[in-house]
């Protein structure tokens, strides 16, 4: 192929190219609207009791960053990740930050999660999923699995396995608190 | 099956594809590159330093870029998490130590990247078997019968387009003869998976939006499609590359 016709098929390419991105589909959203537990879909909203009897609701806590952290006390990542969720936790909340530690109570010793979050001087709401609805409408399949919310209710970042550290933690809530 | 692979591979498992992928690509790319005047020993090296510059490079640049954060917890530097990770810093990491270590061997960095182009073909099959398997990267909804439920919706399988895809281009990659000049079987591959990945890029639910109608990333991967045109003809026509290349080896 000589000089001239390597020049003509470049500029059919970069023609036939442009015309592909012209004819692609753009929608508003890019992400379909809809409720997932993928980043830039809804979040899957839900309703539990805690460790204290009280009832939160997910979608009550829209105009708030909100964690989801799914856990069981006998994974090691979930255990490692705990103070640090507790160290920004505090540092975070008065800007309208929550963690929501839903405890994977199905597959998990009922009798061990309350002195668990004692162990850890954890002062945010511990979650209790007995039938494991949450569990599975997160399609959780490795634990811990942590969701960041952002204030309108979409979720920002999964972030799936652990620990997590501190630093992982304060970049992805800043994102959520935007 | 896509279940029992996306089982299989459940993130964070999904990261051993890549370095399956990583260490067949090595293993194949070792086998062709003393036809590009680079020695096994030297293409493992170059990976080698360039594997560690990534992850390193990675994680160090994700630092610069949230430098507040890591200053109240230092410790966190260190955390095994693969979060903590900024894929473009990544890359140039590793393209500046590839460079280095080609520089100081006195290899030329255009022989270094065709050497290397069996490895990135692999790369990009273990990048789509990754997005897979971890189901991101999806597509948009569709009704075409061959749609994969993902996400709540029947969508395209953009990830399985994309194997397919970097599939079709490893087996042309892996018929390519040595080009005419150092650096154009890399050039044509890039132009290939360019080209692959615009139209793709069609099908992918996960977009950013430029002048109101078109896709920033189509935009991107036009330019670079562009610039490997250049970058062809100018490895074909310009005499004063050649005379240096023949004149460091």
């Amino acid at each position: 192929m000589n000089r001239t016709q390597r020049i003509i098929l470049y500029i059919l390419l970069l023609i036939a190219s442009a015309s592909w991105i012209a004819l692609s589909p753009v929608e508003g959203e890019p992400v379909a609207a809809g409720t997932a537990p993928q980043a830039g879909f809804a979040a899957p909203d839900f309703t539990l009791t805690t460790t204290t009897g009280e009832s939160i609701t997910l979608s009550d806590l829209q105009g708030q960053a909100v964690l989801v952290n799914i856990w069981a006390t006998w994974c090691p990542p979930c255990k490692a990740e705990m103070p640090a969720m507790e160290t920004v936790y505090n540092e975070y909340k008065d800007q309208g930050f929550m963690i929501l530690a839903v405890n994977s109570t199905y597959q998990d010793t009922p009798a061990d999660i309350v002195p668990f979050a004692e162990g850890y001087d954890l002062t945010f709401p511990i979650l209790l999923d007995e039938t494991g609805k949450v569990t599975i409408d997160y399609q959780v399949r490795s634990l811990p699995s942590s969701f960041f919310i952002n204030r309108q209710g979409i979720i920002t970042e999964v972030v799936i396995g652990g620990p997590m550290s501190e630093a992982l933690l304060r970049t992805r809530i800043e994102e959520a608190l935007k | 099956m896509i279940e029992a692979f996306q089982n299989l591979f459940t993130p964070p498992r999904h990261m051993i594809l890549l370095v399956l992928a990583a260490w067949l690509g090595l293993t194949l790319a070792e086998r062709r590159s003393q036809r590009h005047g680079i020695s096994s020993e030297d293409l493992n090296n170059i990976t080698f330093y360039a594997l560690l510059a990534f992850v390193i490079g990675g994680r160090f640049s994700y630092i610069l870029q949230n430098i507040p954060a890591f200053s109240k917890s230092p410790l966190s530097i260190f955390s095994i998490n693969p979060n903590l990770f900024d894929t473009f810093g990544a890359i140039a990491a590793a393209g500046i130590v590839t460079f280095a270590y080609g520089q100081r061997k006195q290899l030329n960095i255009w022989n270094i990247l065709d050497a290397l182009t069996p490895f990135f073909a692999i790369i990009a099959i273990g990048l789509g078997l990754s997005h897979l398997a971890a189901k991101t990267a999806f597509g948009t909804p569709t009704t075409l019968p061959w749609g994969i439920d993902m996400w709540n919706e029947i969508r395209h399988p953009v990830q399985i387009y994309e194997i397919l895809a970097s599939s079709l281009i490893l087996v042309l990659v892996w018929r390519f003869k040595p080009g005419p000049r150092p650096g154009i079987n890399f050039l044509i591959f890039a132009v290939l998976t360019a080209f692959s990945s615009l139209v793709m890029q069609s099908f992918r639910a996960e977009y950013e939006v430029v002048f109101n109608s078109i896709r920033q990333e189509q935009v991107i991967t036009w330019l670079i499609l562009f610039a490997c045109f250049i970058l062809i003809e100018t490895r074909l026509r310009n005499p004063d590359i050649i005379k240096k290349e023949n004149k460091t080896g």
